[in-house]
């Protein structure tokens, strides 16, 4: 009977659209008044804006306060209450939890959490799991570092609390993982799409065994665009013989947003948890219209040893226009998260998406799962080359691939490519998120 | 399938248990173990008002 249940959650989930956004609304005040009363940094930056908690009267209101950047978390940190600064809300010796970005784009930001906040992490987690068809009966693989990245270390938590029999599968290297699934039988797993097409790879070349018959039947991914891009989600589910959910999150934020077994080409945003602006990246206008692109403002509205406020995410995001066969109310991200802001760049003069690029390379039959793409400038002209390897069993394709790559290229990104086609193995392969796109043209 | 769940009715048992951890939280600042464990099972009441009492404060 419990397991038949479709949701974690059906008093939130099938809440209706009004009562959801007066949830947001009552949840978005009480987190705004404890960062304002709790947190130096917060109250500063907010009595600089003029904006206190009495202010937020509605939904548009909300957009009058100052968003938080990444950077201002950069810079505020280290400082005390070591290691957190002026933005921590609770006493030191609350905080239970450590966690930190990689660093990708600067210094890392620290993150801390008390006991609740970390409860609070798997129970988004737990929304996520049940809703992609995880049950108690389900023996879940987790091959992550277990480290100081937040990774799937609360997709653990929440998978015992939905009562599954979890297998931590941190310090295996790929092939021992393998066996250890062979072994035991595991019926899902979840890692980023790069580590799921790297594991198929690795069972298939290296040791003779076909990831489709190891019985695994759901695979969650996260860390990259993967999931949600047809042509990568299709060859993960044909390599493994699994169904592949997307998820999204991130280590300032939390768990936000999730794929459910309808699949429908995007991902749920947790409503009643996170609340989700979409802003127009040129304008600053928040976009309420599905079909329109804009980086996403985000603000999680439970957390309380270090708020996420408003925070400037720069995934870039759009509303989908239906609604969804899983009954859900919440709303659609279509296509899950599309990129990075920072990423999506002008290459003479047209908007390109790295993720376009991964779509068109792994629809084509015949061309192996990495890829690499490089823009440069000659003079004052962008070049943009892209590096593919074949198959194995296409070593003698070349020449039939290279039209229909070019031409699928033109067609969804509006580009010209120089093509560069290498045999299989020799590109640069990555364990967990992969660094595919390079762009050289700030060094000229 | 969806739910017949009264939420309010939900309501009020997480906040009877809520008003017992506060209790026991009040005797056990002396006892590790009651205090230490109590934070916990706080943490997981919290959870319980995230999914129903804060819906059923909506009708309030």
């Amino acid at each position: 009977m419990l397991n038949e249940q479709p949701y974690w959650n059906p008093v939130i989930e099938t809440l209706s659209r009004e009562k959801l956004r007066s949830l947001q609304l009552k949840k978005f005040k009480a987190i705004f008044k404890w960062a304002y009363e709790n947190s130096r940094f917060h109250r500063s930056l907010y009595d600089e804006a003029g904006i206190k908690p009495e202010d937020i009267r509605s939904l548009a209101d909300v957009r009058h306060v100052p968003k938080v950047e990444k950077s201002m978390m950069q810079r505020i940190q280290r400082k005390d209450p070591f290691p957190y600064g002026d933005a921590l809300c609770v006493p030191l010796e609350d905080v239970t939890e450590y966690r930190q970005t990689s660093g990708t784009t600067g210094q890392p930001v620290y993150q801390p959490d008390t006991w609740q906040d970390w409860e609070w992490w798997s129970e988004c987690w737990a929304y996520i799991l049940w809703a992609q068809g995880y049950r108690p009966s389900d023996r879940v693989f987790l091959p992550f570092g277990y480290n100081i990245f937040v990774a799937f270390w609360a997709a653990h938590y929440a998978a015992e609390k939905l009562g599954c029999e979890v297998i931590p599968g941190g310090v295996l290297d790929t092939q021992a993982r393998i066996l250890k699934i062979q072994e035991l039988k595991a019926t899902a797993l979840m890692a980023t799409p790069t580590y799921i097409l790297g594991m198929a790879a690795t069972a298939n070349n290296k040791m003779g065994i076909e990831p489709a018959s190891l019985g695994i039947t759901k695979i969650t991914c996260a860390g990259e665009p993967g999931a949600s891009i047809p042509s990568t989600k299709k060859r993960m589910e044909a390599a493994w013989n699994a169904k592949v959910y997307d998820h999204a999150g991130a280590t300032e934020i939390g768990a936000w947003s999730y794929e459910c077994t309808a699949q429908p080409l995007g991902t749920h945003v947790n409503e009643a948890f996170f609340l989700v602006e979409i802003e127009d990246i040129d304008t600053g206008d928040i976009i309420e219209e599905p079909g329109r692109r804009g980086k996403m403002i985000i603000t999680a509205l439970d957390r309380i040893a270090q708020p996420c406020v408003r925070f400037d995410s720069k995934d870039v995001i759009e509303w989908d226009s239906g609604s969804c066969d899983c009954g859900r109310t919440f709303r659609i991200i279509k296509g899950g998260v599309v990129g990075r802001a920072d990423d999506i760049t002008k290459v003479k003069g047209v908007l390109l998406a790295p993720s376009a690029i991964e779509e068109v390379v792994r629809s084509i039959e015949g061309l192996g799962d990495e890829f690499e793409v490089i823009v440069d400038k000659l003079g004052d002209v962008d070049r943009i080359k892209l590096k593919v390897e074949l198959a194995p069993g296409f070593e003698d394709k070349a020449k039939e691939i290279e039209p229909r790559l070019k031409d699928q290229l033109r067609l969804k990104t509006n580009l010209g490519y120089r093509i560069e086609i290498y045999d299989y193995g020799s590109l640069p392969r990555y364990d967990v998120k992969a660094k595919r796109f390079k762009d050289l043209r700030d060094k000229h | 399938m969806s739910t017949n769940l009264d939420v309010n009715a939900v309501d009020k048992k997480i906040q009877s248990i809520r008003q017992i951890a506060s209790e026991l939280k009040e005797i056990g600042r002396e006892c590790p173990a009651l205090d230490r464990n109590l934070v916990r099972l706080s943490a997981s009441i919290k959870m319980l008002e995230l999914n129903f009492s804060d819906v059923a404060s909506l009708d309030a």
